[in-house]
């Protein structure tokens, strides 16, 4: 059963929120109200309203939940049974977990600490009883980001609350070098269990991200970084943004691969290809990081479209054919 | 009356109620099931009771009298429902603030979480310093949430595995002790009943399920999920570790060191590092090795060497 997961259940949850929210402030304005439970005045006035109505067994006016918007001020009563919210959903952890354990591992971290505990209280908050069993302080809940040496990671960091510019020794795969290049940080984003830093790179003067754990030394310079006013660490989901100049790249998988590629990978279409093959389309990071993926997959796929990726693919095969033969 | 007040009713009755409270009394005393059939109002509470756990909320049915052929009641488990206090200090708040933002992906479900926990703290949406760390773990997996729920609640799963090199998924009985995000992969780890040993999931490879399986159980004293896992993907596998040796060219030679602090690392000509590793898939570390665009080689053994020739077959020079 479905039916929380559309309107009525987003309303009613946030129904249960903002009631002991409300409860607690008594006096919040409504602009308030609207604001921390980001949604438009109108509808949270409406939701108040909806409010009113219930309560009870008896549903006279000492059962009926009391709303009183007065003046622009908020105050709820007779709803003590409302008083303090729902205990955290395991959706709602996993999520806080998702974006908290990264962070608390990550070297440099500002207020880690401090995160450290709040996510302690959260795992009491799931009530999880660590007397009960062997595994007290657990959350049950562990992520590992891999992201090199600390120390870069924590330089990273500084030069991102400064906004100074960075100069990398970095081993790019696709050339197979060690480079050095001058770059503007714009953030750190942990995607596919690694650490990467997106910045601008003043080498190839286009957006990058680059895999923390190849950066072999992290400089502080004195230029100033400037982030672009739209930079949004959502666009990098899946880590294949830039770097690509967003070329797309098609290629058809076996039975085998199609069971986690399109999990793992941000995919843009797919469909059936015959034999249990799929046809998969994805944004590339560049020829050479599809053609080292086309490489990895091996007989697992095929089709690969554009040429120029396969060409890529068998280049990188021909060094390390000549390597191993 | 709209459904939404019925539910709001419901729970605020069920909430308050000392005692629990039977279908028919609910019928009688609960604004909104004024239905005309008794077969509406069944389909009507139904619906009702489903919404309310598919929310989280804890609802029970208990007998109301054990010795008697009484109608079970309804209630909602106060302890079980209300978030207790937690106390958080305005930096641990902001703290929080900033992981939810971090969460790449559909972000209602942190926010939600945040809202929750920071209830008793100041009105105005804390704007704190502009997000410049994000992590995608891909946290909205469909699976994960009713995985985690049983792991909270210590009930056992029961679920189709596919195995990988398998075609035919298996059923597996599994007591959830931990779920791990590593390599951009989910891991269920937990104890396999049938196999009477601690195993480890790849969650994406879950076929059908999971749902409930019978009874309780307790996650063993300094259960450490780690070591079921393996740190790398070569680690874990299906035949026995067996040492390989790992070129890894001058523009290379410092990556092991910084990354792979426990791996013995040997001087190599011209600059080179030659490292030691234990291989228990060696198909991971065929993938591996291409991930280095040319700068690593295997040295040995040579069965691997032949794999990674054998694995790039069809990328020969043709047309």
């Amino acid at each position: 059963m479905s039916d929380t997961g559309g309107r009525l259940g987003r309303r009613l949850k946030r129904i249960l929120l903002l009631l002991p929210y409300a409860i607690q402030h008594p006096g919040v304005s409504v602009d308030e109200l609207a604001r921390k439970f980001g949604v438009a005045k109108k509808d949270l006035v409406d939701d108040l309203n909806l409010v009113f109505m219930c309560g009870l067994p008896g549903y006279g006016p000492g059962d009926l939940i009391d709303v009183d918007m007065d003046d622009d001020r908020v105050y709820v009563r007779m709803a003590d049974y409302f008083a303090a919210p729902l205990r955290l959903t395991p959706a709602e952890a996993l999520a806080l977990y998702a974006g908290g354990r990264p962070l608390v591992e990550l070297p440099g971290m500002e207020g880690a600490d401090a995160l450290r505990r709040a996510l302690e209280k959260l795992g009491r908050a799931l009530g999880i009883d660590s007397a009960r069993d062997g595994s007290p302080g657990s959350s049950g809940i562990e992520i590992a980001v891999e992201g090199g040496a600390g120390e870069h990671l924590a330089s990273l960091q500084q030069a991102l609350a400064h906004n100074k510019q960075l100069k990398l020794e970095y081993f790019s795969a696709s050339s197979g070098k060690l480079t050095e290049r001058s770059v503007e940080p714009w953030g750190l984003v942990a995607a596919l269990g690694r650490w990467y830093l997106v910045a601008l790179d003043h080498l190839s003067a286009e957006e990058r991200m680059f895999r923390t754990d190849r950066i072999k030394s992290v400089t502080m310079l004195d230029e100033p970084a400037e982030t672009p006013a739209d930079f949004d660490p959502q666009r990098y989901r899946g880590a294949w943004v830039g770097g690509g100049g967003g070329s797309e790249v098609s290629l058809e998988i076996s039975p085998e691969v199609a069971l986690w590629f399109e999990e793992y990978y941000p995919v843009l279409a797919a469909e059936q290809a015959g034999d249990g093959w799929r046809r998969v389309t994805l944004s590339s990071g560049g020829e050479r990081w599809a053609g080292t993926l086309v490489l990895r997959l091996g007989a697992g796929v095929r089709a690969v479209e554009p040429r120029a990726v396969l060409d890529e693919a068998r280049r990188l095969a021909a060094i390390l054919r000549s390597r191993h033969a | 009356m709209r459904r939404i007040e019925r539910l709001i009713n419901l729970i605020a009755a069920l909430l308050d109620t000392p005692r629990p409270m039977t279908a028919e009394e609910i019928r009688e005393r609960i604004q909104g099931y004024e239905q005309d059939t008794h077969e509406a109002f069944r389909r009507a509470f139904e619906r009702d009771k489903e919404a309310l756990r598919a929310m989280g909320i804890p609802l029970e049915v208990v007998a109301t009298d054990p010795f008697a052929d009484q109608a079970d009641g309804y209630i909602i488990s106060k302890e079980r429902y209300y978030l207790p206090a937690l106390d958080l200090q305005p930096e641990e708040v902001a703290a929080l603030k900033v992981a939810a933002d971090a969460v790449l992906g559909p972000g209602d479900e942190a926010a939600a979480g945040l809202l929750k926990m920071s209830m008793d703290g100041p009105v105005a949406p804390l704007d704190g310093p502009r997000v410049v760390v994000g992590a995608d773990v891909a946290a909205e997996q469909p699976l994960l949430s009713p995985l985690y729920g049983a792991l909270l609640e210590r009930r056992p799963v029961i679920f189709s595995y596919l195995r990988a090199g398998e075609t035919e998924a298996k059923m597996r009985t599994v007591e959830p002790y931990a779920l791990v995000h590593r390599r951009g992969n989910w891991y269920l780890v937990g104890h396999d009943r049938e196999r009477d040993a601690v195993r480890a999931f790849k969650v994406s490879r879950i076929d059908s399920g999971p749902s409930a399986a019978e009874g309780s159980y307790a996650i063993p004293a300094g259960f450490d999920a780690a070591r079921h896992l393996g740190k790398e993907a070569w680690e874990v596998g299906p035949g026995e570790p067996s040492a390989a040796v790992i070129r890894f060219d001058s523009e290379l030679a410092w990556w092991p060191e910084q990354n792979m602090p426990s791996a013995p690392i040997t001087p190599a000509p011209g600059g080179a590092a030659d490292i030691e590793i234990p291989v228990a898939n060696v198909d991971a570390l065929v993938s591996w090795i291409i991930g280095f665009g040319g700068a690593a080689e295997i040295i040995s053994p040579p069965d691997a060497r032949r794999r990674l020739v054998q694995h790039l077959a069809g990328f020969g020079d043709g047309p």
